[in-house]
């Protein structure tokens, strides 16, 4: 009956090859608005909302559909070529991805995460397809307690996973967790650490710190370093797609990045940012002692977070069918575009208008396929870019860089807070500080603060709410097994020092 | 095909009049000149929240009404003031046009910062959306009665997942909490997404998120609409009684309505007031909205600036007991 359902949303795309061409305009749309810095997926779904307004609901779904899930690939393509992160869901993209292309592997870095997109789209819609209903079972255990020890979780990874320069590491994460603690307290309402100023209440957001602290950190960097000596150039472009040992070799980690990406998308209101950043530290944790170094272009750094967010889309679409509430910001959108055509998502959806069920699977489907064949064929061209002149480069990361933190939130405040960061970036980049951790710490922070403190609230001030739900405990558990691992080999590599 | 058949063609004939007026405008009077350019509507929440549909909704209805295109502009941040603010101080000709709700008489007295309420000129009254009451169906509850009863028998029983304070389900428990003159539980969450997911893992059992987000969790069985704070029931949940049906005098709303800074020249004011009102009687958007489950409540520029009074005289009362007024203390 499913396989009916879903054969027939595909059935309209073929009884209507208008409607083919454009889906394939919309993909070709949702790719460049997601590598457009500033139009993150979900603006580009609410520029688009109200032309949706006037067409029959399977096809305004199938749209937006087709640009939401464009745009997630979209957002990776300026985070590998220039630095800067087009949505929040490809934040984490650019730590691998854009040493790769600047070591001359731009296309293959573009490639890795293409084909994790797709893997993990395709996954993600499978899980949606077959286990909605118990994903959105086991993402219901995940309450209040859970989420503070998984971003705990979090911070712990992050802490171990920077070998050798730990302290550095913490520091930097440090420093993000109390950019978190900048503007409305979660739990009370009252404005905290605004210096009396309505500018910091609205606290430091993810998207300006990150493109501040890659893209014009970058910027600063390369103009240091033009004062000593000409640059170094950009080797030359080199092979466009990832070999099939490399591939191999990147498979595992296109598994964990969809199942963390669908679970993660499938908890209401958890977020791409999130699902990323764990997928992100658990595949560098899992890599720890081997040969290969996250940060400095290693291919998993990139496939991971693609995988984690093409799925989420998937992941993210269950609670709104099987509950009828956002699964992130990007759903909220969908869900408003349904009940602008009358139909209220939710679990009586499956009865009422099983059609609506089926052009949403079937459209995110296509939409992931749509997307591998837009962007192979477009990949040759979007490589291009990594020829134009070093200094042409850097004025248009500036420039992007400026649009993009201005353009998230409407505001000329993130643009300041985007230059000052983006001065501090480098600051820190001279003094062998990481930058990345400080990123984890901006969005886990208040992750774990809210949930914390929420689990204590509703458990009257009880810290055994932590052990006694058996989620949360395997969480602990999971902890105590990272920090203990890591002390472990130190032990053992004391008679050698 | 007609996909694109109402938006094309309104767009197609909004374009030409625009062309049509912008030939003639030379000669018209100086009040017809206006608006001669883009309207930009400011949003203060983000993207796909109810303010932004709603906003979106009327801003495609008010562009062929002012030959003109509506921008809308999303600026969210710190609790819906950032928005406000940024419409209150934009310069006053008319051109740029803020969204607000409940929460800006909440920030008034609960953040210096913030625009107050009776600081800007309200514009017109769009939607309201009343506050009800849900509880999860494993809590044995089965309607308002039940939950006072529980509420007064087991005070640690009921836990009250709502958007945190100043938020309008929280002014909603607080006011609940006084109207049935008994305490419970409120818990914070960020916003009415994460509030329906707790009462839906059984996190939370109760909530006062608004009745249009909790009619699909409701289809599904687990969680009951017990009680809505309207006037009357509401259209989309019509077995659910009002309050005042179940014997307990509550009325309460969040709404969105459109302002504009103050000093606006009145000829610009009306204009747009009427021109919203206009739209508030177009068959067309009053379908639309009718099947987004919007309850359209059409109030100009004084019968909206009536309401934001009334709303005031409740909300104050609530955050003053609740220790949350730290600005413009009454």
């Amino acid at each position: 009956m499913l396989l009916d359902v879903v054969l027939q949303s595909f059935d309209i795309f073929f009884q209507n090859p208008v409607l083919f061409g454009v889906a394939v305009v919309a993909v070709a749309v949702g790719i460049v608005l997601g590598a457009l810095p500033g139009v993150s997926s979900t603006m580009a779904l609410a520029i688009l909302l109200p032309l949706t307004f006037g067409m029959e609901p399977e096809v305004a779904i199938m749209l937006l559909l087709m640009v939401l899930v464009a745009s997630v690939f979209g957002g990776s393509v300026s985070a590998i070529l220039l630095n800067i992160p087009g949505t929040p869901g490809a934040i984490v993209t650019q730590f691998d991805g854009y040493p790769m292309a600047q070591q001359g592997k731009a296309g293959r870095a573009l490639g890795h995460a293409l084909i994790a997109s797709t893997v993990g789209g395709v996954l993600g819609v499978f899980a949606l397809m077959l286990i909605a209903p118990l994903i959105a079972k086991s993402a219901m255990n995940f309450r209040s307690p859970e989420f503070a020890l998984l971003a705990l979780f979090g911070l712990v990874l992050l802490a171990y996973a920077a070998n050798g320069t730990m302290l550095a590491g913490l520091l930097s994460g440090a420093i993000g967790l109390i950019f978190g603690m900048v503007g409305f307290d979660t739990v009370t309402g009252v404005a905290r650490f605004d210096f009396g100023t309505a500018v910091l209440q609205n606290g430091i957001h993810i998207i300006p710190v990150t493109i501040g602290i890659f893209g014009i950190t970058e910027v600063l960097g390369t103009l240091a370093a033009s004062r000593s000596g000409p640059l170094p150039k950009v080797p030359p472009i080199g092979k466009l797609f990832p070999t099939v040992a490399d591939l191999a070799r990147v498979a595992p980690t296109w598994v964990r990045g969809s199942v963390i990406g669908t679970f993660i998308g499938a908890i209401p209101a958890a977020g791409s940012a999130i699902a990323v950043a764990v997928a992100y530290t658990v595949e560098q944790r899992l890599s720890r002692g081997t040969k290969y170094i996250f940060g400095k272009g290693e291919p998993r750094g990139v496939a991971a977070p693609e995988a984690a967010n093409s799925a989420l889309t998937g992941g993210a679409t269950i609670p709104m069918i099987t509950l009828g509430i956002p699964g992130d910001p990007m759903t909220a959108i969908l869900i408003g575009a349904l009940i602008i055509h009358g139909l209220q998502p939710g679990p009586m959806m499956f009865t009422e208008n099983p059609e609506i069920i089926g052009a949403i699977y079937g459209s995110i489907m296509l939409a992931v396929l749509l997307t591998f064949a837009v962007g192979m064929v477009c990949l040759r061209g979007i490589v291009q870019v990594m020829k134009l002149p070093t200094h042409v480069m850097m004025v248009l990361i500036t420039l992007l860089c400026m649009v993009g933190a201005f353009a998230i939130r409407n505001s000329i405040s993130d643009l300041v807070m985007m230059l000052v960061l983006g001065g501090m970036g480098y600051v820190m980049t001279v003094l062998r500080i990481p930058v990345a951790p400080l990123v984890f710490g901006l969005i886990l922070g208040p992750l774990m603060e809210e949930n914390m403190r929420r689990s204590l609230i509703i458990s009257r001030g009880s810290w055994s709410v932590f052990l006694e739900r058996p989620v949360s405990l395997a969480i602990i558990a999971l902890i105590i097994l990272v920090i203990g691992s890591s002390l472990w080999p130190r032990k053992k590599r004391k008679p050698d020092a | 095909m007609n996909i694109f058949r109402r938006s094309m063609i309104k767009h197609t004939a909004a374009g030409l009049c625009a062309a049509v007026l912008g030939t003639f405008s030379g000669t018209a009077l100086l009040a017809q000149d206006f608006p001669d350019k883009p309207i930009n509507v400011v949003v203060a929440w983000p993207a796909g929240g109810a303010h932004d549909t709603v906003a979106r909704l009327v801003g495609d209805y008010l562009s062929n009404e002012l030959s003109q295109p509506v921008v809308i502009s999303n600026q969210p941040g710190a609790a819906g003031t950032t928005g406000v603010r940024a419409a209150a101080n934009a310069d006053p000709d008319g051109y740029t046009v803020g969204v607000m709700g409940l929460h800006v008489i909440a920030q008034t007295y609960m953040n210096e910062n913030a625009t107050p309420w009776n600081a800007i000129k309200p514009l017109a009254l769009i939607e309201k959306s009343p506050a009800s009451l849900s509880v999860r169906t494993d809590s044995g509850i089965e309607d308002l009665a039940g939950f006072i009863d529980k509420a007064k028998n087991e005070p640690d029983f009921i836990l009250n997942s709502n958007d945190g304070p100043g938020g309008f389900a929280n002014i909603s428990a607080l006011l609940t909490q006084k109207a049935i003159g008994t305490q419970f539980a409120t818990i914070p969450y960020q916003g009415y997404a994460p509030a329906v997911a707790a009462i839906a893992s059984g996190e939370t059992n109760a909530t006062t998120i608004p009745t249009a987000l909790m009619i699909g969790l409701a289809g599904g069985g687990e969680v009951k609409i017990i009680a809505v704070a309207g006037d009357e029931r509401h259209f989309r949940a019509p077995d659910v009684p009002t309050f005042k049906e179940s014997g307990v005098d509550f009325v309460f709303s969040d709404f969105v309505g459109f302002f504009l800074p103050q000093g606006v020249p009145q000829d610009r004011v009306e204009i747009l007031e009427s021109a919203l009102m206009n739209v508030m009687k177009d068959e067309d958007f009053l379908a639309a909205t009718q099947k987004a489950g919007l309850i359209i409540s059409p109030g100009d520029s004084e019968a909206f600036g009536a309401f934001l009074a009334e709303q005031d005289e409740k909300v104050y009362p609530v955050l003053d007991d609740g220790g949350l007024v730290t600005a413009n203390a009454k």
